[in-house]
């Protein structure tokens, strides 16, 4: 393969930042994911990327290599400006090259057509010499010391490991000036880990600049020359060496004392709800008691079995082992229309509004009304007049909108309102057992604190809530109780208020560091 | 954006003022046009797009394609005249059993849809061919000894005469219009129509039976096919072969000029009726034009990418 650009276009000067990013603003609908980041690496440094998640290190990074584009700020690769999208052979040719937390490789190519898709060998008249495909994909293999990896096979058969390999290989064949890595090693066993650490410090010591980002402090304080902390879609920090009690202080931030609502007076009644040995998706045998009147949190590192955990309590997906009980009865949940039925009364409440709960182009009403809609019906008519007046109260007790007509879209609420309204459609279930989802995500602070007493005040009314945040500062401040889950188990168990979320993310942190 | 006319309210509204035009050009044009003979025939041309065009409807509106129309059609017709062998005694049962040959169609496109996951374009396209082989086997290509029957008296009586001076299909074409309005504007079950259509993924964790819904609706889509097949015998005595033919076009092209995004979860039937109206209104205008038959081709599918083209571009406002 050849090189997509010569050493000799990197200036001498290490003066010269590799990657400049100033005041850069980005939205996703009426989520602000970046807002003011600014970001600088060297050529010849590796620099980790810090932040928890939602914190705005992922957007960052597609906008640093032009995947999409700012909507306010300057970010330059050597100098030059990067506007709007960059196509992927222009991104090239400005020596950037990305590996992406969710891989970009085609499932249903080989291996070598993958590692070789950009810039397949030609023959003559421009046409790709397909016998040419496997032996250069072998040598390409060969030089990064990973042919135990087999050119020919179908992508999506390799592990996840051996396809995160691959994305990895690929982007170092590219010989770039910057390389970027999401996340490489979190599919990554040990010894691979030490591969790609070594081949990142080669590329850091031929002049390169190397940015990643990693949920394992120990390899960002092996393998780091610089750290920048990210919160909240803006930088923190940026320093040679920062301890990781200071790195979780930065990460989760602290929030002014009196935000969160005092819980630890709240009542604690019987037991509503049973999950035993629960398994299915990445849940292995996980058994708790949920309590009338109780928040408990559910915390850990990102996907260690959280979602499933409320998706199968939700019945919308199947669980492989177990049993749930409720009110002391074992209850078999199939799909969402079981949970939700009054004797059951389960509700979800999902972290993607857009994808799992919302009806964008549907008015508030029709949103709201809709898991309630037999309730208000008769012989299979909507009772308006019923329906109207539910939602009103509802609007008005969650201050939805500002008092906007019930007939608007949706799709016009700012994401703050938006959340109140899949929250109004599940209060309106009257559900007993209420599985909040990260529900604070990408909702401005305002409407967080809003959400925080309404959880509150929801458990005060007897609700049993299961709730979990990405946030693991709300989990700390605003729970009974907090389980720790790790590779789909509980892995520990903290009596709340926690108040201190470092010690959750200690020890998610600690039991990662095992594995 | 003005809170009462919404996006979906100006399409419908687009597509009357649409009909509305070819008409009085029409009128201008051709002073027997505007006649009461002249537009009761456009109407009762319409009716017959409007029927098929209402089940085509209800499986867009989850985002579904139901391209079995032409075959359902033809098959009802065919065995609406074969089972009643034109006797008046045999008709209830005859339109029974030509109803439930269209709702078995659509049944088995909605649970292949639904329960097996093949494509919609997949499943209803297959149902076509089936039904098309079993009409050409059963009847022996129109040949069997049945096959000449032709329609009862009565129902040729009604569709061709009417009631009280007004054709029967356009009667039924109201009712039809009231039913789907009804439906999916005041019924839990339209409700879920539209967010099924929207968001399936939310509609699910919101206890929205998805897939009852969809196989509801293809179901629905198979029963108004064979209601067209039904009354296109009535009004014409006889069935023929590839009697359905031109009505997928027409359905689908009835539904996306009257303002339903063919991508699901959006669109009235009131703007199908405008659809529906607009098609005809076209053909017969450039029939009076005596516009030769490739150039009405031709202006017809110009005339839907034009409304089209207007849609696309009120939608990137929004």
């Amino acid at each position: 393969m050849r090189p997509m650009s010569t050493r000799s276009e990197i200036p001498p000067s290490a003066a010269v930042l590799a990657v400049r990013a100033a005041g850069v603003h980005r939205a996703f609908g009426g989520v602000q994911a970046l807002r003011d980041a600014s970001f600088a690496a060297r050529p010849g440094e590796i620099h980790a990327l810090a932040g928890e998640n939602g914190a705005g290190k992922s957007t960052l990074i597609k906008v640093l290599c032009g995947l999409i584009s700012a909507d306010r700020g300057t970010v330059e690769i050597f100098g030059q400006q990067v506007r709007r999208v960059v196509e992927p052979a222009a991104r090239r040719r400005l020596g950037v090259a990305t590996a992406f937390q969710e891989l970009s490789l085609l499932p249903d190519l080989t291996v070598a057509e993958n590692l070789l898709l950009q810039d397949p060998p030609r023959g003559r008249l421009g046409l790709v010499r397909r016998g040419r495909l496997v032996p250069t994909a072998d040598t390409i293999l060969r030089k990064y010391g990973v042919d135990y990896i087999d050119s020919r096979a179908t992508t999506a058969d390799l592990s996840v490991a051996h396809r995160q390999i691959v994305e990895l290989v690929r982007v170092l064949a590219q010989e770039p000036r910057v390389v970027i890595l999401d996340e490489p090693t979190a599919a990554l066993p040990d010894r691979q880990v030490e591969w790609l650490a070594g081949h990142m410090r080669r590329l850091r010591d031929a002049g390169c600049c190397v940015i990643f980002t990693s949920h394992r402090w120990r390899e960002i304080e092996q393998l780091a020359d610089r750290v920048t902390v990210f919160r909240n879609g803006t930088q923190v920090a940026t320093r040679d060496r920062i301890s990781e009690a200071e790195a979780v202080t930065l990460m989760s931030g602290r929030t002014l004392a009196g935000t969160y609502p005092d819980i630890s007076a709240l009542p604690v009644g019987e037991t509503v709800l049973r999950v035993d040995e629960l398994a299915g998706g990445r849940l292995r045998k996980v058994s708790f008691d949920l309590r009338r009147g109780e928040i408990l949190g559910v915390g850990g590192l990102a996907g260690q079995g959280q979602r499933d955990l409320f998706l199968t309590l939700f019945g919308a997906r199947r669980a492989a082992a177990g049993t749930v009980s409720i009110g002391g009865e074992q209850v078999v949940i199939r799909r969402p229309k079981d949970a939700i039925r009054v004797g059951l009364g389960i509700a979800y409440v999902p972290e993607d509004r857009k994808a799992e709960g919302l009806f964008l182009p549907l008015s508030i009403r029709d949103n709201v009304a809709l898991a309630t809609l037999s309730r208000r019906s008769a012989g299979g008519f909507v009772r308006r007049r019923a329906e109207r007046s539910a939602v009103t109260s509802i609007s008005e007790q969650l201050r939805i909108g500002g008092g906007r007509a019930s007939n608007q879209a949706v799709g016009t609420l700012s994401g703050g309102n938006q959340q109140k309204v899949v929250m109004a459609r599940w209060l309106l279930t009257d559900a007993r057992i209420l599985l909040l989802f990260d529900v604070t995500r990408g909702v401005d602070a305002a409407t967080k604190h809003d959400i925080y007493q309404l959880v509150a005040d929801l458990a005060a009314q007897g609700k049993a809530i299961l709730f979990h945040s990405s946030e693991t500062e709300e989990i700390a401040n605003l729970c009974h109780r907090v389980l720790v889950l790790r590779e789909g188990r509980i892995s520990a168990e903290l009596p709340g208020p926690v108040g201190d979320a470092d010690q959750i993310v200690a020890a998610s942190l600690k039991e990662a560091s095992d594995a | 954006m003005n809170a009462a006319i919404t996006p979906d309210v100006r399409r419908v509204l687009y597509a009357y003022a649409v009909a509305a035009a070819v008409l009085s050009l029409g009128a201008v044009l051709h002073p027997g046009f505007a006649s009461w003979t002249s537009l009761r025939a456009v109407l009762v041309v319409a009716a017959f797009t409007g029927f098929v065009a209402a089940g085509q409807m209800l499986v867009v509106l989850v985002g579904g394609i139901d391209l079995s129309i032409p075959w359902v059609l033809n098959g009802a017709a065919i065995v609406l005249t074969t089972t009643s062998l034109g006797q008046s005694s045999r008709l209830p049962q005859a339109l029974a059993l030509a109803l439930g040959v269209g709702a078995l169609a659509g049944f088995a496109n909605g649970m292949g849809v639904a329960w097996l996951g093949v494509p919609a374009v997949v499943m209803t396209l297959g149902m076509n061919g089936v039904l098309q082989g079993l009409s050409l086997g059963l009847s022996k290509g129109l040949t069997c000894a049945s096959c000449g029957s032709y329609a009862p008296q009565p129902l040729r009586d009604l569709f061709v005469g009417g009631v009280a001076g007004i054709p029967a299909a356009l009667l039924v074409w109201i009712g039809v219009a009231l039913l789907m309005t009804v439906l999916l504007t005041l019924t839990t079950f339209g409700r879920r129509v539209y967010a099924v259509g929207v968001n399936s993924r939310a509609a699910f964790l919101s206890g929205v039976g998805v897939r009852g819904v969809t196989v509801a609706l293809y179901t629905l889509s198979g029963v108004f096919a064979a209601l067209a097949g039904i009354m296109l015998v009535g009004y014409g005595g006889q069935p023929s072969l590839g009697l359905g033919d031109p009505y997928l076009f027409e359905s689908i092209a009835a539904v996306v000029v009257g303002g339903v995004s063919i991508l699901g979860g959006r669109g009235h039937y009131l703007g199908v009726v405008a659809g529906s109206l607009t098609l005809v209104a076209v053909t017969t205008f450039l029939q009076a034009q005596r516009v030769p038959e490739y150039g009405r081709l031709m202006i017809y599918g110009l005339v839907i990418l034009v409304i089209l083209f207007a849609y696309g571009r009120d939608k990137a406002h929004d």
